[in-house]
């Protein structure tokens, strides 16, 4: 694009010290960088063409909006092109360049100010638009301002271009409320349903990476199996994806029947087919502290994840990336092994417990290799395993529940991956811890101590991984905004 | 009507003075409406509806009633706030005093979800203050352990937790294990805004957001309440917390003037007993953030005065923050209205709002055994930055190394840390 400019007010030099410019640039790395770079690339800022003339502009005439003005009526225009064809209306003699290319010499401006880097020929810019934004920005006075957040800009376009993406730069939730600051988002989004149901998804996925994990306990090699038997079908498609985010909430109330009747299915120790009478017929001194128990798992509005109190890190290895769900639905082919999986695991269960009570429980709650594991020294080996068993829903595809919901069954998956588990911990605990506080803290607490084995182990193994929103600059925007 | 609180001067210029000296808000009613003739007003009107005198409550309630009306200014919503409450304590006792019609604040059901709660304390530093202070001590208690586990004594349903497992999946070399255990009130004797939902729901979120944040955590409910000084819940604490790799915090945030005081009954007060059992725990730190005002007289006009000199401030403050008629400022002040209703019309084990001032928490605090290690600068800037974030009204000072939230000048809350102090252990 030729620029045109008055002849009288620029001053022509020859560039012809190259060297001096890179020189030049070498002394001043960090100036250059700082410089917003200008929209096209052809010159990098601080090496211009050598053989480009060189024009240095008063701050008067580079700020000035129509600085070609016609003599006899006085208008004003931007560009001399301009100022010819208007000229021709005149009658006055007028002159249109020629783009014959030979002719226009490549011609670099330098910033008029005395003091900036840019004011040396050797570092001027290669257009007059850069050079008069570089001024406006760096030495003129920043008279556009946000309405909404106060910043100001120099350049108008700057200015603009802010205001298109004020509000929107500001952290958002994936349920669209959109915060300004930071603790305000990270408060919200904890309480947030948008992550209850995100993390549903995302401990799905941490299912795949449980099959890539080597495992070192036996009783979650079951698992890896059953799952890599299911893993191969790949996400079918994305559109599932709302009807699944909204489904997991209506499919909860249903959950509660299916670990039981997938007990009495699998030929355990169980007798009966009510989760609440299982509980009460077994430990009947610790009555109240399950019908408490039992009345958080019957409530109707719980939540995917509920009971599922501890965790650690392995499902924020997976970017919450919705098509990257890896069991959509569960075939009916992995029936089978889940059965294997079951009664595994309920070998498993009764083989690391050493008290027969423990392993009439262990077996009555085999519904998922963790609360088989439960039985053992290391509860929850592992992240990846943990997930796995809540995450697998194994309850759902080994039980009969399976006819009825067709899809992602993570709800009642984490659910009943947990609630055997806290059950057989709590009967560990009973003898020396039940006299305080209430059976459910006493569950709670020992699961904390499965779980934090379970943390440290996830930790080493897997890299530290920040949710969408944040990123990793913890603290880079505490007060993003006033 | 003129509001001098539409148009707030400018920072620096709030004058600190004993106590708030309101300006005449309402011209057309002349001399009586300003915040020291109000408070006069109701100073009486407290000592008949003691005296029994129905004739002249009577009479004082109908002034009160024609210069405060609810829907006023912040200075007579205030009024009207102490007029309900005094109402509302002549006829616990049994008075035959009638009050004038007064359209009553609809009570409204502070039931809040999880997400509105927590943008209602994201309003105003009342709050975040104490979150901001505790969160940088807890975080630098936690320095070098593994294992951090926190008992957050506090009457905002765990919106702290967030930004401490924020702060927290920052560390450097690592998350600590968060372990949380809190007490579970009867949902009864909760003080409004609860949550609708269970603490159970609250814990399983706060624990998947905490995985999404790469930190392990636990959750657990010892059921356990202030009016016994968390007796079960710090017995259960003695019985399982004496691992080695975990750094015991306890967090009472504007929780431990529910414990009854001296006052209260009792040869040893529970308030006592809790600091006592505190410091057996042998805690890595004690964070306690509360409220600064002295409601533990046992003379209602004595804590009339002193609610009066306080509570001013959150109807004042919240001009600059919610519009007036808007359904979050009725919450907010409905809120506010249930603590001068507990103050005022309640006595007993009822009146929970027992707050005492900074200095007598420090001499319980000390005499239980504990040491004032105060917050570093670091804290500081945290909590000063979060006030840059909120109205000019909003200060922040030193006391000693403790942290103290002003609103123009007047101290709100304080912010102390304590450690066991070596001597007594």
């Amino acid at each position: 694009m030729p620029v045109e400019f008055e002849g009288s007010s620029v001053m022509t030099m020859s560039n012809s010290a190259s060297g001096e410019a890179s020189v030049s640039s070498g002394h001043l790395p960090a100036a250059a960088s700082l410089l917003p770079p200008p929209k096209k690339k052809r010159n990098l800022p601080g090496m211009p063409d050598p053989d480009a003339e060189v024009i240095a502009l008063s701050p008067k005439t580079l700020m000035a909006t129509n600085r070609f003005v016609c003599e006899i009526c006085n208008k004003g225009f931007q560009r001399d092109q301009n100022l010819q064809l208007h000229r021709r209306g005149h009658n006055l003699p007028w002159k249109l360049r020629q783009r014959t290319g030979k002719e226009v010499k490549k011609r670099v401006y330098v910033c008029p100010e005395p003091s900036c880097v840019h004011h040396d020929p050797s570092r001027a810019l290669g257009d007059l638009t850069g050079i008069k934004k570089h001024f406006c920005r760096k030495h003129g006075e920043k008279k556009w301002k946000c309405d909404k957040c106060l910043k100001k800009y120099a350049v108008q376009s700057d200015w603009k271009a802010h205001a298109k993406t004020c509000g929107t730069r500001e952290y958002r939730c994936d349920c669209g409320t959109l915060f300004s600051r930071r603790d305000s988002f990270i408060t919200h989004r904890a309480f947030c349903d948008a992550l209850a149901e995100e993390s549903a998804r995302t401990q799905t996925n941490a299912v795949a990476v449980a099959a890539e994990k080597e495992s070192k306990l036996e009783v979650t090699a079951p698992a890896n199996l059953q799952e890599k038997q299911m893993a191969p079908p790949p996400p079918p498609s994305d559109q599932k994806e709302p009807e699944n985010a909204a489904g997991i909430l209506q499919y909860l109330p249903q959950p509660p029947l299916a670990p039981v009747s997938m007990c009495s299915n699998s030929s355990c120790t169980t007798t009966s087919c009510g989760s609440s009478s299982l509980f009460a017929s077994t430990v009947a001194t610790q009555r109240t502290s399950f019908s408490d128990l039992i009345g958080s798992m019957g409530r109707p509005e719980v939540e995917p994840p509920s009971l599922c109190l501890s965790s650690n890190g392995p499902s924020s290895l997976f970017p919450p990336a919705p098509d990257r769900r890896q069991f959509p639905a569960l075939q009916p082919s992995a029936h089978m092994s889940a059965t294997a999986l079951l009664q595994k695991a309920a070998q498993m269960g009764a083989a690391a417990s050493g008290s027969s009570f423990l392993r009439g429980f262990g077996l009555a709650a085999s519904s998922s290799p963790l609360a088989a594991g439960g039985g053992g020294e290391a509860q929850w080996p592992e992240p990846a395993s943990m997930s796995a068993g809540l995450g697998l829903g194994l309850p759902y595809d080994s039980g009969c529940a399976a006819a009825g919901l067709p899809d992602m069954m993570m709800g009642s998956a984490s659910l009943f991956g947990s609630k055997p588990a806290a059950t057989l911990d709590f009967l560990g605990l009973g003898p020396s811890g039940g006299a305080n506080a209430g059976g459910l803290s006493a569950f709670i607490n020992s699961i904390g101590g499965g779980g934090l084995e379970a943390y440290s182990s996830g930790r080493s193994s897997s890299p530290v991984k920040t949710w969408d929103g944040g990123g990793g600059d913890v603290k880079a925007n505490g007060r993003a905004i006033l | 009507m003129m509001q001098f609180t539409e148009n707030p001067p400018p920072p620096p210029l709030y004058p600190t003075r004993p106590r708030p000296d309101f300006p005449n808000s309402a011209k057309s009613l002349g001399s009586f409406n300003n915040a020291a003739c109000m408070e006069q007003l109701l100073v009486h009107c407290a000592h008949a509806i003691e005296a029994n005198d129905a004739t002249l409550a009577q009479q004082l309630l109908w002034v009160l009633h024609n210069i405060a009306p609810p829907d006023g200014d912040s200075n007579q919503r205030l009024t009207s706030a102490f007029l309900r409450a005094l109402l509302l304590r002549a006829s616990r006792s049994g008075s035959s005093i009638s009050a004038p019609a007064t359209p009553h604040h609809p009570q409204l059901p502070l039931r809040l979800s999880a997400i509105s709660l927590a943008g209602f304390i994201d309003l105003t530093p009342w709050h975040r203050f104490g979150f901001s202070a505790a969160n940088s001590a807890i975080a630098d208690a936690a320095d070098g352990f593994p294992v951090l586990h926190l008992v957050d004594l506090t009457t905002t349903h765990c919106m702290q937790i967030p930004t401490l497992i924020d702060v927290l999946a920052s560390r450097p070399e690592g998350p600590p294990f968060l372990r949380l255990t809190l007490p579970s009130t009867p949902a009864s004797t909760s003080p409004p805004p609860t949550l609708d939902i269970s603490l159970d729901e609250l814990g399983s979120r706060l624990v998947n957001f905490a995985r999404s944040r790469n930190v392990g955590m636990d959750f657990r409910v010892v059921p356990s309440t202030p009016a016994d000084g968390f007796h079960s819940l710090l017995e259960y604490l003695g019985a399982n917390c004496n691992n080695a790799g975990e750094a015991l915090v306890i967090n009472c945030h504007m929780m431990p003037h529910r414990i009854p005081d001296e006052s209260a009954g009792g040869i040893l007060s529970p308030r006592t007993v809790f600091a006592k059992s505190l410091r057996s725990l042998d805690p890595s730190l004690v964070v306690l953030v509360d409220e600064e005002a002295d409601f533990t007289s046992s003379d209602v006009v004595t804590r009339l005065r002193a609610a009066f000199n306080y509570m001013w401030i959150p109807f004042d403050a919240v001009e600059t923050f919610l519009p007036a008629g808007s359904e979050q400022r009725r919450k907010y002040e409905a809120a506010v209205c249930w603590k001068i209703e507990n103050v005022i019309a309640q006595e007993g084990v009822q009146r929970v709002e027992r707050l005492e001032p900074k200095g007598r928490w420090g001499q319980r605090m000390r005499a239980a055994g504990f040491a004032g290690i105060g917050f570093g600068e670091e804290a500081a800037m945290e909590v000063k930055s979060m006030l840059d974030e909120h109205s000019a009204g909003w200060g922040m000072k030193r006391d000693d190394d403790d942290l103290v939230l002003t609103w123009k000048g007047h101290d709100v809350a304080f912010a102390t840390a304590w450690v066991p102090s070596s001597a007594t252990s």
